[in-house]
C-alpha cells in the first residue's frame, strides 16, 4: 500500500517540477532581493532590521500564495481531467491517494522553505533563519492540508482559493480581533455584541494559532530559541490530523 | 491558403472578422479617447498627514506582521515629504500628528529605535524652534517611560536644546533627567556628564564643580579615563572660578 502512496507523491513532485514551480520560487527570490536592496537604500537607520523584516514578511506571504495556488490548481485539474477517477478505478484506497498527494506537496513545502530561507541568510543570523525555515515549513503544511480540505469541499478553483485565504487570514489575525473585542474603546453589552464576542471566542478555539508561526521578530531581534518550535510542532500535528480527517471525510463521501 | 493560416497563424485572418465588429472596435477606441479628453486633468495636491489608525488595525492589515508593518510605516512616513507631483518640506508637516504616528510605530515594534532617530535627527533638525521643541519634548516623554533604552536620543535632545534652540534651561532639564534616570550599565559616562557641561555653559561653575566632586566621591566610576576626565574638569572649573 505504501508503494502506491509513494508513487502518487512522486508524480505530484514531477508535476510541480514540470509546472516550473521551482523556477517561480527562484523568480520570487530574485524580485525579493531587488526589492529589499532598494528598501535598504531608503532606510536611514536600522538598515538591516528594516530589510529583514520586510523581506521575511514578503517571502512568507509569497510561499503561502505559491503553495496554495499550486495545490488547488493541480488537484482541481486532476478532478476535471478525470485523472482522479482513473486512479480510483485502480485498486487504490482513497486514503492512500490523499496521503500520496499530501506527502508530495509536503516535499515541495520543504523545497520552498529552504529556497526562501537561503536568501534570508544574507541578512539575518543563521540559527534564527533555521528556526524561521522550520516554522515556515510547518505553516505551509497546514496551508496544504487546508487547501485540500477546501478543494474536496468546493470542487471549484475560485471558491476553494477564497476559502483557503479567508481561513488562513482569519487564523493569522483572530487573536488581534479577540483582544479588540475583549478590550473595546466603548463597552457594549447588547445581545448582538455578546453574540459577536462569543463567535470570535469560538473562532479562536477552532482556528490554529497561526500568529505564533514564522515570526519576523525572530530574524530582526534574534528572539527565537530551540524551545520556540516545540508548541508549533504540537499545533501542526494536531491541526494537520484534524484537517486530514475533514478532507478524508469529504473525499470518501464523494461520488464520481 | 487555409493550410497556410492553419499552420503558421493559429488565429483566423482579419478578413474573417465581421465588418460591424471592426467598425465598433474603432468607434469604441475613439470614444475612449474622447472620454479621456473631457476628464479633469489630474493635479498634484499635497495631502496632510492623516491621523494613524489603531495599532491593532495595522497588525490585522499586515496579517499579523507588526514588525514588518512598523518598518514599512517608518519608510512611508519618512517619505511623506515626497508625494506624487508635490513636495513638502518637513517643517510643513503637522508635528503633533507626526508624534502620534511615531507612537503607533513604536507600539508596533517596541524594540525598534527608528522613530526615535527620525524624531531627533530628521524632524528635530528643521529650522523651526517650535517644531523642534515638539520633537525634543516627544523624545523626553519617551525617555521618561524607558530611560535606559532611550538615553541616547535624549542626549541628542540636550545638544539640540543647547546649540540649536539656545535654550540652556531646557538643555539642563534634559541633562538632569539623563544623569538622574539613565542609571543602566549600558549608559556611558559621557551621557551622565552632559549635565556638568551644560552647567558650565550656564556659568554655574560652583554647581558644576560640586557635581563633579560628588561623582568622583560616589565611587561608582571605575573607568580610569573617566576619572581622569573628571579630575581634569575639576581643575578647569577651579581655574575658571579663580579667574572670575
Amino acid at each position: 500500500m505504501f508503494s502506491q502512496v509513494l508513487t502518487i507523491s512522486r508524480f505530484t513532485i514531477i508535476e510541480a517540477l514540470r509546472n516550473r514551480l521551482i523556477l517561480m520560487s527562484f523568480l520570487v527570490v530574485g524580485i525579493s532581493f531587488a526589492l529589499v536592496e532598494f528598501i535598504g537604500e531608503l532606510a536611514i537607520t536600522e538598515h538591516r532590521a528594516t530589510q529583514v523584516a520586510i523581506l521575511a514578511a514578503f517571502l512568507r506571504m509569497s510561499a503561502v500564495v505559491i503553495i496554495t495556488l499550486f495545490v488547488v490548481s493541480s488537484t482541481v485539474r486532476e478532478l476535471h481531467d478525470k485523472t482522479l477517477e482513473m486512479i480510483l478505478a485502480m485498486p487504490i484506497r482513497r486514503g492512500s491517494y490523499y496521503l500520496g498527494k499530501l506527502i508530495g506537496y509536503l516535499y515541495l513545502a520543504v523545497l520552498l522553505a529552504v529556497i526562501f530561507s537561503v536568501l534570508l541568510l544574507l541578512y539575518a543570523d543563521s540559527e534564527q533563519v533555521f528556526i524561521w525555515m522550520i516554522s515556515l515549513f510547518l505553516e505551509l503544511t497546514l496551508v496544504i492540508a487546508l487547501s485540500l480540505v477546501m478543494l474536496f469541499t468546493f470542487n471549484q478553483l475560485p471558491s476553494a482559493l477564497a476559502g483557503v485565504f479567508l481561513i488562513y487570514g482569519a487564523s493569522r489575525i483572530v487573536s488581534s480581533i479577540l483582544l479588540m473585542s475583549k478590550y473595546p474603546i466603548v463597552a457594549h453589552t447588547s445581545t448582538a455584541q455578546q453574540f459577536m464576542d462569543g463567535f470570535i471566542e469560538l473562532l479562536t478555539w477552532l482556528l490554529p494559532d497561526m500568529h505564533r508561526y514564522t515570526q519576523t521578530s525572530w530574524l530582526t531581534y534574534n528572539t527565537a530559541d530551540s524551545g520556540t518550535l516545540l508548541p508549533l510542532f504540537g499545533q501542526t500535528v494536531v491541526y494537520l490530523v484534524f484537517l486530514s480527517f475533514i478532507a478524508l471525510f469529504d473525499f470518501y463521501r464523494k461520488n464520481f | 491558403m487555409v493550410h497556410y493560416f492553419h499552420y503558421l497563424h493559429k488565429d483566423r485572418p482579419v478578413s474573417d472578422v465581421p465588418k460591424s465588429v471592426k467598425w465598433l472596435l474603432v468607434i469604441s477606441f475613439v470614444l475612449q479617447l474622447i472620454w479621456h479628453g473631457f476628464q479633469q486633468p489630474v493635479v498634484a495636491n499635497a495631502k496632510d498627514l492623516a491621523p494613524p489608525l489603531s495599532t491593532r488595525s495595522y497588525v490585522m492589515s499586515s496579517l499579523g506582521e507588526p514588525i514588518a508593518a512598523a518598518k514599512f510605516l517608518n519608510l512611508w512616513l519618512q517619505a511623506y515629504d515626497n508625494q506624487p507631483g508635490a513636495s513638502l518640506s518637513f517643517h510643513q508637516l503637522d508635528y503633533p500628528r507626526l508624534t502620534q504616528w511615531l507612537d503607533t510605530i513604536l507600539e508596533l515594534d517596541p524594540d525598534g529605535h527608528y522613530p526615535m532617530l527620525v524624531a531627533s535627527r530628521v524632524y528635530g533638525s528643521v529650522k523651526n524652534p517650535e517644531k523642534q521643541r515638539i520633537m525634543t519634548d516627544y523624545v523626553f516623554s519617551k525617555f521618561i517611560e524607558e530611560p535606559n533604552k532611550y538615553w541616547r536620543w535624549l542626549a541628542h535632545a540636550v545638544i539640540t536644546a543647547k546649540h540649536e534652540l539656545k535654550d540652556l534651561d531646557l538643555a539642563l532639564k534634559y541633562a538632569d533627567a539623563l544623569a538622574e534616570k539613565a542609571t543602566g550599565e549600558n549608559v556611558p559616562y559621557w551621557a551622565k556628564d552632559m549635565k556638568i557641561i551644560v552647567l558650565e555653559d550656564m556659568g554655574q561653575l560652583e554647581a558644576a564643580k560640586i557635581l563633579v566632586g560628588a561623582l568622583i566621591d560616589s565611587g561608582e566610576i571605575a573607568d580610569p579615563y573617566e576619572l581622569n576626565f573628571l579630575t581634569h574638569k575639576i581643575a578647569t572649573l577651579e581655574e575658571k572660578t579663580a579667574n572670575e
